[in-house]
């Protein structure tokens, strides 16, 4: 049985449809990266998972059930949605003490997570006085704080410091590796390229790609660079060939489709001089971008 | 329990709730000092402690209501609402928690606004030689100011959890008592008697008014008010989304 699961899940806003038609399913024991372009519908998906918002169709399942149903909320579930829901005149030790109270969490354990997240020594001050990273962090500490089998946890990575995304890292590898079920949802491929096992890739509120890491690392396909005495005319004997032409720059053409030994004997029979071949393997990036269009922006 | 403790904590650990109740039994404690201390002793001496409650009650009233507001807008406000509701998904758990809280503080409210009265005003006005008011009477008086509290908190709880918006709802509250208040009387018969304010009117032993309900009854019908407004904003919380 999957840890969390969403079918056909449809969630409209009046005439805008926020998720569409969407169905996966996310295993414990790996961390599963929830990726798309803002405005993809990745936290509508969560907040309904968390049962925060009511589908308009299909469902949103947590260890086989509505979460609607869960009988040990923070157990079961921990989330951090946004780096901003916090009320700003409570201090971070205060804000944990609340929600440790409502689900009969002990003292030491709001400690205990302050410890983790690095807070213990800002735990007293208001969270006002917070920068986004801290609140990041804090937010992090309110998830962890039932032992949760599960994570839910939207762009903890925004406001992290290089240094704090190795300990993000760590901390939800670490968490995966004790057979927790890990959901990070965020706009950067690179933010989840180390972490993620599996990735789940949305846009416009649609499934685009499920595929594990590894997956769609070797699907990374090749090109390659051509530089050449009379350009135009080889592009022209490319294309005839059946090759798909991009432009590096004037003077490079970009070629897929074709081997690098076609593309030198197609140049030898037209006369045309070779002056660079290179295979390029594409980034991971390029491939992301390829996928979700060019709509991959900044900001959240 | 462990979502009322959860409430509890909320209440306290924000400079919010202290300030309010600060200023509010504060200036209870200025106005009763300063009334029942200066004020003339005419024939009708015991008058002035009722008078005194009638009118120094008027600025925790306006509190009680803004704070039963607050113990749920201030969620929305802030997007806690969504880990409040992820620690009780069926949301009204929390809310109910929400209620008793509220109460709580009203009715604490109100037992220290009986105690800076009884020890200020009584006094005052004994050590001076005026008259007070029967046991019986005082009794019936403090009991109303109590339960009168613990009502107008719940009743501000009820207005928020269906307008959300803070602002809009300290509004609507302050609207449903003090401006709207007048409207009620212009109604046939003893209708205009089961309105907010003329019910809060009665439960606070104003019953000069022909027609007007007794005390109990009074307290009867606000509390009903009351509840008809949390149970419905209740029910909204529950079925609507929670966006932030």
């Amino acid at each position: 049985m999957p840890q969390l699961e969403v079918r056909n899940l449809t969630k409209r806003y009046g005439k805008t449809v926020a998720v569409d038609d969407l169905s996966f399913a996310v295993e414990a024991g790996r961390v599963t990266g929830f990726l798309g372009p803002n405005g993809a519908g990745k936290t509508t998906t969560m907040r309904a998972l968390l049962g925060l918002l009511r589908p308009t169709r299909g469902e949103a399942l947590v260890e086989g059930s509505s979460p609607l149903a869960m009988t040990d909320p923070l157990r079961t579930i921990g989330a951090a949605l946004e780096a901003t829901a916090f009320h700003p005149g409570r201090s971070g030790r205060n804000h944990l003490r609340t929600l440790a109270a409502a689900a009969r969490i002990p003292r030491s354990r709001v400690e205990a997570v302050l410890e983790m997240v690095e807070l213990s020594g800002a735990a007293d001050r208001r969270v006002k006085g917070y920068s986004l990273g801290m609140r990041q962090r804090l937010a992090l500490a309110a998830a962890l704080l039932g032992e949760p089998r599960i994570l839910i946890l939207d762009e903890p990575a925004n406001g992290l410091d290089p240094q704090g995304m190795r300990w993000l890292r760590d901390l939800l590898r670490a968490q995966a590796a004790e057979g927790r079920t890990v959901l990070i949802s965020s706009h950067l491929l690179s933010e989840v390229a180390q972490t993620a096992d599996e990735l789940v890739m949305i846009r416009g509120g649609k499934l685009v790609a499920q595929t594990t890491l590894a997956e769609f690392t070797a699907g990374g396909g090749s090109q390659i660079r051509v530089r050449a005495s009379r350009l135009d005319a080889l592009e022209a004997a490319l294309v005839d060939a059946g090759a798909a032409i991009g432009r590096d720059g004037a003077e490079a053409l970009l070629v897929s489709g074709l081997a690098g030994e076609q593309i030198g004997e197609l140049a030898l029979a037209r006369g045309i001089a070779i002056h660079e071949l290179a295979t390029q393997q594409r980034s991971l990036e390029e491939r992301f971008f390829e996928l979700m269009g060019d709509e991959e922006t900044g900001g959240s | 329990m462990n979502f009322l403790h959860s409430e509890w904590l909320k209440l306290w650990t924000t400079r919010t709730t202290w300030v309010m109740l600060g200023i509010g039994l504060l200036g209870e404690a200025l106005f009763a000092g300063l009334y029942t201390g200066l004020a003339a002793l005419g024939e009708v001496e015991h008058e002035l402690v009722e008078a005194e409650i009638a009118t120094g009650i008027g600025l925790l009233m306006v509190l009680m209501l803004v704070l039963g507001v607050l113990v749920v807008t201030t969620e929305f406000r802030h997007g806690t609402s969504s880990s409040t509701f992820l620690a009780s998904p069926k949301r009204y758990p929390a809310l109910l928690a929400k209620v008793a809280a509220s109460l709580l503080v009203g009715l604490l409210s109100g037992l220290a606004f009986v105690a800076i009265n009884a020890g200020l005003s009584l006094s005052l006005v004994a050590g001076r030689g005026g008259e007070l008011p029967a046991a019986g009477e005082l009794v019936s008086i403090y009991a109303g100011v109590v339960a009168s509290f613990a009502i107008l908190a719940a009743f501000g709880l009820g207005v928020g959890a269906i307008v959300r918006n803070q602002v809009g709802a300290i509004i609507a509250a302050i609207a449903f008592f003090f401006v709207l208040s007048p409207l009620p009387e212009l109604l046939p018969g003893s209708l205009g008697e089961y309105f907010p304010a003329q019910a809060l009117g009665s439960l606070h032993g104003h019953v000069e008014a022909s027609g007007a309900l007794n005390q109990v009854t009074g307290g009867l019908v606000l509390t009903a008010w009351a509840a008809a407004l949390v149970a419905i904003g209740i029910a909204l919380i529950c079925k609507r989304d929670v966006a932030d």
